[in-house]
């Protein structure tokens, strides 16, 4: 059978994007479709990216892309203690996705990608054996068309409905999500640092973030857990609110209560572990839809980047070998993705599922115990020495934090 | 059965991530509901950040005629 294109790319974010870069520079004949009327927008995230994790990829992020650049955090315990971190590995950028998300696009399409925006999948095609072997597209809501290809790759974001069309199980529960508003707002003097404000007040199972932006802006945002149950919702309904939260952080913050707001935005994220299967013959979830996003600080965008890149090599092999089965792509992909990303990822949700056990009064004891070079190890995922620290003062907490050691 | 306040919507998909019977959907600019598929669980009502979404227990759609 002779097909349209060599691979087709449902979504056109950070994973769909660098799949498509790496894939078409291998050259493949790479097709990336995107919903949306434009890459980028809405934007829903809070635009906060580690240096590191890009010099990874041997980008050179374009200033235009960048609002801010970022030295380190500040985490806010329930009591008000403070604890500042910042080295080498905590500098990155507040970005400006919309810029950002294009740029990436832009990259894909230099390398010979072609990107089809305002395009919706509206069906998957299957051949004989039941395989995907292409999608039926639609521009604008117009009459829906098929497009072929051997190998289709899921990059949809938090929705993912063709991904389920697929076989995988990209629903998410309301344990395993985060539910989050955000303003950008201004003028907000800051430190450019990211600053993390944790009270099971201020945001139960979660915290408020306040991201840094150029000219005195900042992304104010919550995220709280989407089984929280903090509030009414239209026609009564039991459920999590964020914003009531949100709102109300403001408006007992200095600088924040007399500041504008220039955009709402919000979004769920996944904060629970990566779906059991990454791949199936003729077809791979990357992403956010495959839920690779760090569980600590919801972030997703350099995660989406690495399996993107991962995944193209995969698609490569696939394409040098015309193998597009299942165990190929797990070989070349998921694999190597569990045995690096994945197992970074472990050690975050544990520390997540051992935080949201926590009560305020433990919370301010972890934090009058550690330092910023502990917190350091932490996020490194190395838990041990600040888990003696911590029972040290306070041994009946042993039953919270055994899961880290 | 729900329906969406569009006006207040940040159109964040939420409400999708967490359906379980694929019931609603971004087409467009704006979020769209299946009635048919939907089961009146709650759970995009519960999760979403906006708080856009309502959910009237016992009413179910009206079946359309001619269908």
């Amino acid at each position: 059978m002779k097909f349209d294109h060599d691979v087709i790319v449902i979504g056109g974010g950070p994973a769909g994007s660098s799949f498509a870069r790496i894939a078409a520079a291998g050259g493949l004949d790479v097709l990336v479709i995107d919903k949306r009327k434009e890459i980028g927008i809405p934007v829903r995230c809070g635009e906060g990216l580690g240096r590191t994790e890009v010099v990874k990829e041997g980008l050179e992020i374009p200033k235009r892309c960048c609002s801010v650049e970022i030295e380190g955090s500040k985490v806010v315990a329930p009591n008000g203690k403070e604890i500042v971190w910042k080295n080498e590995k905590t500098r990155g950028w507040v970005l400006e996705r919309k810029i950002f998300d294009k740029w990436l696009a832009e990259l894909a399409v230099e390398k010979g990608a072609k990107v089809k925006t305002y395009t919706r999948a509206v069906g998957l095609l299957r051949d004989e054996k039941g395989n995907p072997n292409g999608v039926k597209l639609s521009h604008g809501g117009r009459e829906a068309y098929d497009v072929t290809a051997p190998l289709v790759v899921s990059a949809e974001g938090m929705e993912a409905l063709m991904a389920r069309e697929m076989g995988f199980k990209t629903v998410h529960s309301l344990y395993d999500v985060d539910t989050c508003y955000q303003y950008e707002m201004k003028p907000y003097d800051h430190e450019n640092l990211i600053e993390l404000h944790f009270g099971a007040e201020i945001a139960p199972r979660g915290y408020v973030w306040i991201f840094p932006k150029c000219d005195r802006k900042a992304n104010v945002g919550i995220g709280i857990g989407g089984n929280v149950v903090n509030g009414k919702k239209c026609d009564g309904v039991d459920g999590a609110d964020p914003k009531k939260l949100l709102d109300g952080f403001i408006a007992k913050d200095k600088q924040l209560k007399d500041a504008s707001t220039l955009i709402d935005f919000g979004g769920v994220i996944s904060v629970g572990a990566p779906i059991d299967s990454f791949v199936k013959d003729s077809c791979m979830v990357i992403g956010t839809g495959a839920k690779q996003v760090d569980p600590i600080h919801g972030g997703g965008i350099a995660v989406a980047m690495e399996c993107g890149v991962l995944a193209a090599n995969a698609a490569l092999e696939a394409h040098k070998s015309k193998d597009f089965s299942a165990k190929l792509l797990y070989e070349n992909y998921e694999k190597p993705w569990r045995a690096t990303a994945g197992k970074k990822m472990e050690k975050r949700l544990m520390l997540r599922k051992v935080m949201e056990k926590i009560s305020d009064d433990d919370f301010n004891h972890c934090f009058n115990s550690l330092n910023s070079a502990d917190i350091a190890e932490i996020m490194k995922g190395n838990f041990a020495p600040s888990v003696a620290k911590v029972l040290a003062g306070r041994p009946q907490m042993l039953g919270a934090l055994k899961g880290l050691v | 059965m729900i329906t969406i306040k569009h006006e207040g919507c940040i159109f964040c998909v939420g409400c999708s991530s967490v359906c379980p019977v694929n019931a609603i959907e971004a087409v467009g600019t704006r979020m769209k509901h299946y009635p048919e598929r939907c089961i009146d669980c709650g759970l995009c009502a519960k999760v979403c950040p906006a708080s856009v979404i309502c959910l009237k227990k016992g009413v179910k759609p009206e079946p359309k005629t001619g269908d």
